[in-house]
């Protein structure tokens, strides 16, 4: 029997639309597929790539360049050094792409590459098993666990996007991101979406406010920007006036609806919540200004199993179980109701506080101690400890090596016990309470009588 | 360790309060010294925490093109050079 293989081309664009503005304006479909036609012919024979391009533009040529060469891009969870050696050590038949270099690793620079006069292109079919990516995820421990994406993962699952997303009367949209295309957010919305929707993403990546607005700024309307609830937070606070923005898209964390409310009556915006995983890609969404339950994109199904609520889809080569608590409401719909208590996530980074907490009593000194968020608006962990001869400094220095720097405790507190039931157990309200009061009479301390200082 | 100015200890106490390090006192940080990574080990959440005080209380958006943004946020030094030059 003949093998049937299955292909699709590598974006549903017209020629001539605009899929990204670039240093040097607007670029069209025909010029970008030209361009990594060509780049996929001058990449280093390998297996892998780490795609390091900071430049949005230059990211999206180095990654569809890869996935006509048949070679699978990497996408490690942070910036660091140590993390990227680590990505590279264990993929050793790969290159780095756009970024600085790393030990013993080849490394291209889009210099090199020079665009092409001729842009009459056929466009490329990338086979259905292809695998594309490889996005990992941190964890609290720093280690990265790898996600595997095939193209028919990321093709069905960006039409998947481009329906639940985008609204086809819209037309062509603008859009800014603040998230870097390595992170799956960014990946899917910044790096997919101009591929298979009328989308032209910007090469900028901004990150304090007014370098966002002015980014806004220079793009044509309609807008489009793509963040964080920590950004667009920072973003609206530091008031750098009024710009039509017709979406902001957040995900990574809860938003609240009073921070969407604000933002889109200084915008005239529409604030789109989005709900997925790096496992899942988006599955969901709401406007979280008027909107409490989340709707559920056609193409997943949810269902409630032992280990908790998993997430199925034809194109998932695996079912994905939940992170999450929520609660199915109807067809396609449902509430969120918190994360798994022993879960955090913090500047888009998902970790487990049983880890954390048992790599803080692991420290020589340390007696007894807890690492919890003390709530739910809190952008860091605190930590309550026990250890009569450290230093909340020599604490920090111990727990650095092993974890994840966005999962470091600040404040740590040392206090002469922490309120145990006979069971061992720790009431979290008994924590925050002591934590509460501990903060207290240290800010009395502080202001105490300058004799008392050290 | 080096001494500070008048207007570096001004923005150490800014640090200090508004990224909430309890551990550190304003005049424990090291002018020359990087606030991030190895340094003070800030992150991006708090470069825009810290970002947003600077506005608040000096008037000054930080855009990255006036300079790199490791270069401004290098030191507590460079820090209060560039919020004097945006000030002056």
């Amino acid at each position: 029997m003949p093998i049937v293989q299955r292909s699709h081309p590598i974006t549903t664009r017209e020629p001539d639309e605009i899929i990204a503005h670039g240093s040097s304006g607007a670029i069209r479909v025909d010029q970008f597929l030209a361009h990594a036609v060509a780049l996929s012919k001058q990449l280093p024979d390998r297996q892998y790539v780490i795609n390091l391009a900071a430049d949005r533009y230059t990211f999206l040529l180095g990654f569809c360049a890869a996935v006509i060469a048949d070679q699978c891009t990497l996408m490690p969870p942070n910036r660091q050094q140590q993390t990227l050696q680590q990505v590279a050590n264990e993929y050793a038949d790969c290159y780095s792409f756009g970024g600085p270099g790393l030990n013993n690793v080849e490394s291209l620079d889009t210099c090199d590459v020079d665009a092409p006069d001729v842009i009459d292109v056929v466009v490329p079919e990338i086979p259905a098993d292809r695998l594309c990516a490889i996005v990992f995820t941190s964890g609290s421990t720093g280690t990265p666990t790898p996600n595997r994406k095939y193209w028919e993962t990321l093709r069905t699952g960006s039409l998947s996007n481009v329906d639940l997303l985008t609204e086809k009367t819209v037309g062509s949209m603008n859009v800014l991101a603040t998230v870097p295309p390595q992170h799956m957010w960014g990946f899917e919305t910044s790096i997919l979406l101009p591929l298979f929707s009328n989308v032209a993403v910007s090469h900028l990546m901004p990150f304090f406010p007014q370098d966002i607005s002015d980014a806004l700024e220079s793009l044509p309307e309609p807008r489009a920007l793509i963040s964080s609830p920590v950004h667009l937070d920072a973003f609206l606070s530091a008031n750098t006036g009024r710009i039509r923005i017709d979406r902001i898209f957040s995900a990574t964390a809860p938003m609240s609806p009073e921070l969407a409310k604000k933002l889109e009556g200084r915008f005239d915006a529409r604030v789109v919540e989005v709900f997925g995983s790096s496992e899942s890609g988006i599955i969901a969404k709401r406007n979280t200004a008027t909107e409490t339950l989340w709707q559920l994109a056609t193409a997943f199904e949810l269902d409630v199993g032992e280990d908790g609520v998993r997430i199925r889809a034809a194109h998932l080569p695996e079912r994905v179980v939940l992170q999450d608590i929520i609660e199915i409401v109807g067809d396609h719909q449902f509430r969120w109701l918190g994360r798994h208590q022993d879960m955090v996530n913090i500047a888009g980074k998902r970790g487990s506080l049983t880890d954390l907490n048992h790599r803080l009593n692991a420290i020589p000194g340390v007696i007894d101690g807890v690492i919890f968020m003390p709530d739910e608006n809190s952008k860091r962990l605190a930590a309550l400890v026990v250890a009569p001869d450290l230093e909340p400094s020599d604490i920090l220095e111990k727990l650095k090596p092993g974890i994840e720097p966005a999962f470091l405790p600040r404040p740590v507190y040392k206090v002469a016990i922490l309120p145990r039931q006979e069971t061992g157990k720790l009431a979290r309200k008994i924590v925050v309470q002591l934590f509460e009061e501990t903060k207290r009479n240290k800010a009395l301390e502080d202001a105490g009588p300058a004799d008392n200082s050290t | 360790m080096q001494e500070q100015s008048e207007h570096e200890q001004e923005v150490a106490e800014l640090i200090v309060e508004s990224l909430n390090l309890e551990d550190i006192s304003a005049t424990d940080i090291e002018p020359e010294e990087p606030l991030f990574g190895d340094g003070l080990g800030l992150d991006s959440i708090d470069a825009l925490e810290l970002a947003l005080a600077i506005t608040q209380k000096y008037s000054v958006q930080l855009t990255a093109d006036d300079a790199n943004i490791q270069g401004v946020f290098g030191s507590l030094r460079s820090l209060s050079a560039y919020i004097s030059e945006k000030t002056a």
